[in-house]
């Protein structure tokens, strides 16, 4: 029989509709008191349409959600920033849509570079935001950022991010990836241990040898 | 402070028994209100981003909120243009001579890396780097692409821009009717009339110099 699928296509349009108000009933007023029926009601067990009402509540970013990258900075014993980038140049290397530029720093007496940057930009109308950056740093000095109220009324003086703009403490990057973090962190300490290992092991033979 | 303590505690000296009866307020508050509270976006999508403008529109966000319920297939009916996804140059006169049929006041939203500068496809043979060298643009969303809350970030950004105007100083109320931004022209290349005086200049040079060397390398025959 034909109008069979717009029928049925109707019926599953109708029962979204039912079942926000048996949700609404369910959960009522919960809502706005409670978060977690909040997260039940937006995830995979809500059932029916629910909107979100974005400006007074927003969503959970998931830790992997990716958007404008941002520079990582260890925060020194007197306040002061220490850069995790040593402007190597991989970034901006990878970069697919190349929207990454790095100047290094050279030392002024001898004029060789030293391993920070001095300048870094980022032109985010240029970024694709696919963590390539991110995901080749050597030093993890390069995270993706979880902050997308970003935009603006111009464009040329607002839209090209450098060094101050993007830097951000390691600190947020623990509270924004915990999982990426830890295991970073694991990853270095097991790397520490390793080192100092080979290096009591060389001194050791070196003993033996004398 | 709230809109309603700016409406019972206005500047202008009101006496004392009329202090709860009465509301005054500006014309350009009551008009930037009314037109932030009902701006029609164009239904209009150019890549990627057009989906995450669909689901920004579905029940889930919502523009409805924001009194953008009715999406208008027809430039004539509607107040704001978003961009959404890559300009390409085969696709720029359309877009330019929607944004003139759109009656004013009229703003544009430039949403993605793409129709803001070209994104990934930056410099690229067939994409406009940036949809600002042709039609004006009131807000720029970065994100490839946004997610829905960051355009409705950029949607109220956009509203915020709107209180923020004046009747007075706005282009569309001055005297004289406005121009219409001319179309481009596609050719083997994108060409932009605003500059047609330039390219006209370029192109007399280069025809003496190719005529200058025509006339050398006849000289040197003879």
């Amino acid at each position: 029989m034909y109008g069979l699928g717009i029928v049925r296509g109707l019926g599953v349009t109708l029962k979204h509709f039912i079942d926000s108000y048996v949700d609404d009933f369910r959960w009522l007023g919960k809502r706005y008191t409670s978060r977690e029926a909040f997260n039940v009601r937006q995830g995979v067990k809500g059932r029916g349409v629910f909107t979100v009402q974005y400006p007074e509540e927003r969503l959970d970013i998931p830790e992997r959600f990716r958007y404008i990258p941002f520079l990582l900075y260890e925060e020194g014993p007197n306040g002061e920033q220490v850069d995790r980038c040593t402007s190597c140049g991989i970034c901006a290397k990878v970069c697919p849509p190349q929207c990454i530029w790095i100047e290094r720093t050279n030392d002024p007496k001898t004029g060789r570079p030293i391993p920070a940057p001095k300048a870094f930009f980022i032109d985010i109308d240029i970024c694709m935001n696919c963590g390539y950056c991110a995901e080749y740093c050597p030093f993890d000095a390069i995270k993706m950022d979880h902050d997308f109220e970003i935009a603006s009324y111009d464009r040329t003086t607002r839209h090209i991010w450098n060094k101050d703009k993007l830097s951000k403490p390691v600190s947020y990057h623990a509270q924004i990836h915990p999982t990426d973090y830890a295991a970073e962190e694991a990853a270095r300490a097991a790397d520490e241990a390793k080192k100092a290992a080979k290096k009591a092991g060389a001194a050791k033979k070196a003993e033996e040898s004398v | 402070m709230s809109a309603t303590d700016e409406l019972l505690n206005p500047d202008f000296p009101v006496p004392d028994e009329l202090q709860s009866n009465i509301a005054i307020t500006t014309i350009d508050k009551i008009y930037n209100w009314s037109r932030r509270s009902s701006m029609w976006p164009m239904m209009f999508g150019l890549a990627c981003c057009a989906i995450e403008m669909i689901c920004t529109a579905a029940s889930r966000y919502d523009l409805s909120r924001f009194g953008m319920e009715v999406m208008r297939p027809s430039p004539r009916q509607s107040d704001l243009m978003i961009v959404s996804g890559t300009v390409t140059k085969k696709m720029v006169p359309q877009i330019v001579r929607l944004y003139n049929q759109m009656p004013e006041p009229k703003y544009v939203l430039s949403m993605g890396a793409c129709a803001t500068g070209g994104g990934p496809f930056k410099e690229g043979y067939n994409v406009v780097s940036g949809v600002d060298k042709y039609v004006p643009v009131d807000v720029y969303v970065p994100g490839c692409p946004p997610t829905p809350q960051a355009l409705l970030f950029g949607l109220i950004a956009v509203q915020k821009k709107i209180d923020q105007q004046s009747i007075l100083t706005v282009p569309w109320y001055q005297r004289g009717p406005s121009e219409a931004i001319p179309v481009p022209i596609l050719g083997p290349d994108i060409i932009d009339p605003r500059q047609s005086d330039v390219i006209r200049v370029q192109a007399a040079k280069l025809a003496t110099a190719a005529t200058a060397v025509a006339e050398l390398s006849g000289a040197a025959e003879a």
